[in-house]
């Protein structure tokens, strides 16, 4: 008999290919096949070796080592540790305690048993699966809000039998595995949750890869683990459709004796659920996806009114399930969210959701997405993840951003290089390189060389803010600080290329035409704008303590002042351009000129007052800290000098400087001497109505009001932001409101000082909290001045 | 190997079986050999925890990294599987999970074993 082992390919070297673990079957497939004659005869005895050798391989050998390893331990010394070198204290900490019911997920209590003895396929009554529908939905948006599906959905006893052990094909995902008795098989209103529970996997499935298709997502937000499961990611989504279309077929059936309300409500959630499954679906194209959100809406009305009807049952969900799951944290209770606010975060999300689907019809105007993205961004309450990522999907969709102008570039264009600029005329790109590399190139065609190298270097620290502008608030403002530092970079890159615009430009007598360093300008402006938002959303979010808001709106006021320097020569030269060329009766490029007026005008306009406002505010509170109305907090371990540093850290760095030196800083800041014993200067100013100190800021404010209120008659197609017309409408008013809520701040606190007695002023200052709807604007703090 | 023989020589000699301490030299040396290999820990409710060896201390309590929990499934189920199949010696897989880095105290370890993993023919670096 051939010897069991031999193969045509191991004849060579039978030791290590060997791996049958009994000998039979391979035997009887040997002489089926045919076996080698040859390597049967050459290889007797050593094969037989070689047989029981390579099945100790694929047993490891185990050995019981209790006894010897702990008469080793015993002999350790008290703080002794055997330990791999690497293996750090700081590691061990993050250790999951095995037998401690606190940290150990799969700790039983004597006499607990590791699963409930929860029957899935016990009938349930109509009532019970509304429960149970009502009670997924609350978990499911729990998970949206930031929580791991292991305190929510993967608790429910009904997914788990889903997914768990894993299927190859959806019929066998049921609430059992294998086969069953006819009498025990689910009946209709199992069916019907079986139907629901899949679509609202495979929902779950659409979200985790939506989340994490996008470049940027923090796990902070949004929990993405999976436990090991998978959430049916191969099957396709018109199957879980039909699942659901078939389910309430079923439920819609006459011949199925059930109240008619409960049946309504059991039909209208797995509609609902359909619904939202088209909605999430991550290859819904282009042109369905605003359709996709309404009907979410009345879908939630319905629930809202049916959700009575429900019952919970008790052990449908439990932690327990947590014990199953590849978990490498300690077990933690389920979430708990109410069903009310759970249908109201689905409500935020779908309207959410719709809000990102108007993107896709906006103007391709690289300003108006910047205007959609920062309205986006500022919605109350947050977007939640998915919906951020939803918005950031469609930003970045190849069939939205297919442009045939680079987009920086269109936004460069905007802001320096007014219609017909020589630098763009489109016949710069129809020259050739010189043959030989030696001669200088025409300078249209170093126009046209320098333009394209520059939209392709501002490529990247564009997208850098737009990935910005997608985040949270907060990580917005972080985000914001680094990706500032790149254009800081690209604006000293940009400066070069000036110099050989400006040199081309000679060279065909049109410098009057080109605005004098166009590229750094732009790069320069757009930084100065990050600025500005930087420092306000540190307003906005609290970052600020009520005694830093002098200094920091003073610098606030030091940037926007440069904005609008910088706008003004800008808009100097549109002027000049534009009467050039109504001089050389160029009409319809005047035309054009004068079109794209109105944009530089707002920008202007709305930097003068963003200048004059903080200034105003930044003002009022250095008189409110001399007057001791601003909480001081005591601060021993700390300078004010190194406190400054602090905060203007991630601006330090820029060319040119945009922050000044401590010292002019703390002079303007402190224009009469430490709060605590101002100098004489000071009774006597503030106590003159007509003084520098109260007339500054009156006039401030008011030159803040003008300023927006123009902003406000230019409109949102001059500000670039038609797409979200009513929300920027409602910024502006926000920011008129803080001119005259701090118009009434700055006399509420003037009157009480003209008429301090001896008890004091009898005023104090309250600072309205941010987040609750207490400030015009959530950027601009404006103190309330209240009669004690 | 050549430890070992030497212990096996030694064993010949009574005295050697009552040696029972160990040197704290020896006791070190002997642990230390186990780091980064995979030791099976069986912990007093039964359960099984296998991972490469990280720590360990003079109370037995052992660390091991990128640990799976083993449970042997309920009677109950065993019971279910053996009635369905009318096989009494019907395979119920196991539970398992990945539970990552773990301490098990010494007091819960019923048992240690050492997984050796070298392929055939390979001696072991390991004196056991």
């Amino acid at each position: 008999m051939a010897d069991p082992l031999i193969d045509h390919n191991t004849a060579s070297d039978p030791v290590l290919n060997n791996v049958a673990p009994y000998v039979a079957p391979i035997s009887s497939h040997v002489h089926a096949s045919g076996s080698n004659a040859q390597a049967t005869t050459s290889a007797d005895l050593p094969l037989r070796q070689s047989l029981r050798r390579s099945q100790s391989a694929y047993e490891p050998r185990v050995h019981d080592i209790t006894e010897k390893f702990t008469r080793a331990s015993n002999a350790l010394d008290v703080g002794q540790l055997v330990k791999d070198d690497y293996f750090t204290l700081f590691e061990s900490i993050g250790a999951i305690e095995i037998m401690d019911s606190k940290m150990d997920s799969g700790f039983l209590n004597p006499g607990e048993t590791l699963e409930d003895d929860y029957d899935t396929l016990t009938p349930l009554l109509p009532e019970e699966i509304i429960g149970i529908m009502d009670q997924l939905l609350c978990y499911e948006m729990a998970w949206h809000t930031g929580y791991p599906l292991s305190q929510t959905l993967f608790t429910s006893v009904y997914i788990d039998k889903l997914l768990w052990p894993e299927v190859k094909i959806l019929e066998q995902a049921q609430f059992y595995r294998g086969t069953i008795p006819d009498e025990k098989r689910p009946g209709p209103l199992l069916q019907a949750l079986r139907a629901y529970c899949l679509a609202l996997i495979k929902g779950c499935d659409f979200v985790i890869a939506k989340i994490t298709s996008r470049d940027y997502f923090e796990e902070e937000d949004f929990c993405t683990h999976i436990y090991n499961r998978v959430l049916f990611m191969e099957i396709p989504m018109d199957v879980f459709l039909r699942e659901l279309d078939a389910a309430m077929e079923v439920m819609k059936d006459t011949d199925l004796q059930i109240n008619d309300a409960l049946r309504s409500s059991i039909i209208s959630r797995l509609a609902l659920r359909k619904d939202l499954l088209r909605a999430l679906d991550i290859d819904l194209p282009l042109e369905h996806i605003s359709y996709s959100w309404p009907p979410i809406h009345t879908g939630i009305q319905k629930l809202k009114a049916t959700h009575q009807l429900g019952q919970t049952v008790p052990g449908s969900f439990s932690t327990k399930m947590q014990r199953r799951l590849a978990s490498t944290v300690p077990p933690r209770p389920i979430v708990e969210l109410e069903f009310v606010d759970a249908l109201e975060k689905l409500q935020y999300l779908a309207t959410d959701c719709e809000e990102a689907t108007r993107f896709v019809k906006l103007p391709q105007d690289p300003l108006e997405y910047q205007s959609f993205l920062w309205s986006f961004a500022s919605r109350s309450p947050a977007p939640l993840s998915y919906a951020r990522s939803y918005l950031a999907t469609l930003l970045f969709h190849p069939g939205v951003l297919e442009s045939a102008i680079s987009l920086p570039l269109l936004d460069v264009k905007a802001l320096v290089f007014p219609a017909s600029s020589p630098v763009l005329d489109p016949s710069n790109w129809t020259y050739s390189p010189p043959r030989n590399a030696l001669l200088s190139k025409p300078p249209r065609l170093e126009y046209a060389m320098l333009i394209d190298d520059f939209a392709d270097r501002c490529g990247q620290p564009y997208m850098d803010l737009w990935i910005a502008l997608g985040q949270n608030r907060c990580r917005l403002r972080r985000m914001l600080t680094h990706v500032i530092a790149g254009w800081d970079i690209l604006q000293s890159d940009a400066s070069l290329a000036d110099e050989t615009i400006a040199s081309a430009s000679a060279a065909l007598g049109v410098a009057e035409q080109v605005f004098e360093n166009p590229l750094s300008s732009w790069a320069y402006h757009k930084k100065l704008w990050m600025l500005e938002k930087i420092l306000l959303l540190g307003f906005e979010l609290d970052v600020y303590l009520p005694d830093e808001f002098a200094g920091q709106y003073l610098f606030l006021s030091l940037i926007a002042t440069r904005r609008r320097d910088l706008l003004f020569k800008i808009e100097a030269h549109y002027n000049k351009y534009l009467s050039s060329l109504v001089q050389a009766r160029n009409f319809p490029d005047a035309q054009d000129v004068e079109d794209a007026l109105p944009y530089i005008s707002s920008l202007v306009l709305n930097a003068t007052g963003t200048a004059a406002l903080s200034l105003a505010l930044a003002r009022f509170y250095i008189v409110l800290l001399y007057l001791r109305l601003v909480p001081v907090p005591a601060r021993p371990f700390s300078s004010e000098q190194l406190r400054y540093e602090v905060r203007m850290k991630p601006f330090l760095g820029f060319q040119p400087p945009e922050v000044p030196p401590f010292e002019d800083f703390a002079e303007h800041v402190k224009p009469y001497g430490a709060y605590t014993s101002p100098n004489p200067g000071f009774d006597a100013d503030i106590g003159n109505s007509e003084s520098e100190i109260w007339t500054a800021i009156e006039d401030a404010l008011k030159s803040a009001k003008e300023a927006f209120a123009r902003v406000k008659k230019l409109g949102a197609q001059a500000a670039r932001a038609e797409g979200v017309k009513g929300v920027w409408g409602k910024d502006v008013q926000a920011r008129l409101a803080s001119c005259v809520a701090a118009g009434v701040a700055v006399a509420g606190v003037k009157d009480a000082v003209l008429k301090r007695g001896e008890e004091g002023l009898g005023v104090r200052v309250e600072i309205p909290e941010s987040g609750e709807g207490k400030r015009y604007a959530e950027g601009w703090v404006v103190g309330r001045v209240v009669k004690e | 190997m050549a430890s070992s023989h030497r212990l096996n020589r030694r064993s010949w000699f009574s005295w050697a079986k009552k040696d029972t301490k160990m040197h704290n030299d020896e006791a070190t040396f002997w642990l230390s050999q186990f780091i980064g290999k995979n030791l099976r820990v069986h912990a007093s409710d039964g359960r099984i925890f296998g991972g490469q060896m990280k720590c360990t201390d003079k109370d037995r309590n052992i660390i091991l990294a990128l640990a799976h929990e083993y449970r042997a499934p309920a009677a109950e189920i065993i019971r279910k599987a053996i009635e369905e199949s009318g096989n009494p010696s019907a395979s119920v897989p196991w539970n398992s999970r990945y539970v990552g880095l773990v301490v098990v105290p010494g007091q819960h370890i019923t048992k240690i074993e050492f997984e050796e993993s070298t392929l055939p023919g390979q001696k072991s670096a390991i004196t056991l």
